[in-house]
């Protein structure tokens, strides 16, 4: 009974929801003429943040294990 | 027998639970099983399904939508109101615009008041003659009403949701920040553009549903002319706070969705020797 994911592989679905999410709230917003969709911006804004920043975080786990793996 | 009144309770706890969070908590559960099997089974296709599922059903339970209420009942709602400030104005005879008196015109610095000369000249009284009758909705000298205006209710909002008065910023606060409150956290416009010509303050808003209550006020003549649209009026009271003088609003246009208000600065009177 093992997790059957890699670390890799989560940090690439993190990378495609981030994205995901980052583009929506991008288009989402009044600049581009989207003032009528009833969706609070701001949470799906902050949603987007949290799971880019959690991407970045494997990010740095992954060099930071290259670094130390290398010296 | 029994299926009407199950159907009907089902369909209440539905509508008390909402739709949205309903499927959020179900996306969530199904991806936890989903997850759990995969572990079990040694699956990745299962275990990325299951991913995905939680993922979205956290999205979807956190990101629910804000409470919105139909324009129509909005309009509704406010037209009454102005509607009766309408039939007072007519009755006791107002029709010249209406100044925005600033901050020092009043003992509390967050009193907002707009000033309906009876006289055809648009020279504003001065501090001392409205501290005096602050407390008054008729001044006697000079010869006047002193109202709350329309949108004095907007420019707290606007207040609250800065987290500041306007009375302790200045204009170039109120040039940063409200087009980014109009647009991003209120939702009221998709674009703001603040013009400053010395004597003169240009405010253009683009494609925002308040043109329709705009147009609405314009029914109601003579309260539309002396005090102008609640968004016209909320904005005057903001810059009065912010830029420390008298403001009238000298037009205010709306074509389609844009709404175009100019206001005019009076010049401050100079003290008497």
């Amino acid at each position: 009974m093992t997790f059957p994911l890699g670390f890799w592989d989560v940090s690439l679905i993190l990378a495609v929801m981030a994205i995901t999410l980052l583009i929506t709230s991008e288009l989402l917003s009044p600049y581009y003429g989207k003032i009528n969709i009833q969706i609070n911006k701001k949470r799906l804004k902050n949603a987007a943040l949290a799971t880019s920043t959690l991407f970045l975080a494997t990010v740095v786990i992954r060099i930071a294990g290259i670094i130390i793996g290398g010296t | 027998m029994q299926k009407p009144k199950k159907d009907s309770a089902l369909r209440r706890t539905i509508g008390q639970l909402g739709l949205t969070k309903i499927t959020g908590w179900a996306i969530l559960g199904l991806g936890a099983l989903a997850l759990a099997v995969s572990i079990v089974y040694s699956s990745s296709t299962l275990a990325i399904i299951g991913l995905g599922m939680i993922f979205w059903g956290v999205i979807l339970t956190y990101i629910r939508n804000e409470e919105y209420v139909k324009e129509l009942i909005f309009q509704s709602v406010g037209n009454s109101s102005f509607s009766s400030l309408n039939h007072i104005l007519q009755q006791m005879g107002y029709s010249n615009k209406a100044i925005y008196l600033p901050p020092r015109y009043f003992k509390d610095p967050e009193t907002s008041k707009a000033y309906l000369p009876k006289q055809q000249d648009e020279k504003p009284p001065t501090p001392e003659q409205i501290q005096t009758q602050e407390m008054h909705l008729f001044t006697e000298n000079p010869k006047g009403m002193l109202t709350t205006p329309p949108g004095l209710e907007l420019t707290k909002l606007f207040e609250k949701r800065l987290e500041t008065s306007f009375t302790k910023e200045d204009l170039s606060y109120v040039e940063r920040n409200l087009p980014k409150l109009l647009t991003e956290d209120l939702e009221i416009a998709q674009s703001v553009e603040i013009r400053n010509e010395a004597t003169k303050i240009t405010i253009r808003i683009e494609n925002s549903p308040f043109s329709n209550l705009c147009n609405e006020a314009k029914a109601f003549t003579n309260a539309y002319n002396v005090l102008g649209s609640p968004l016209a009026s909320a904005l005057a009271c903001a810059l009065a706070k912010a830029t420390g003088k008298c403001i009238i609003i000298q037009k205010e246009t709306t074509d389609n969705k844009n709404i175009e208000i100019e206001y005019k600065l009076l010049p401050e009177e100079p003290p008497k020797a």
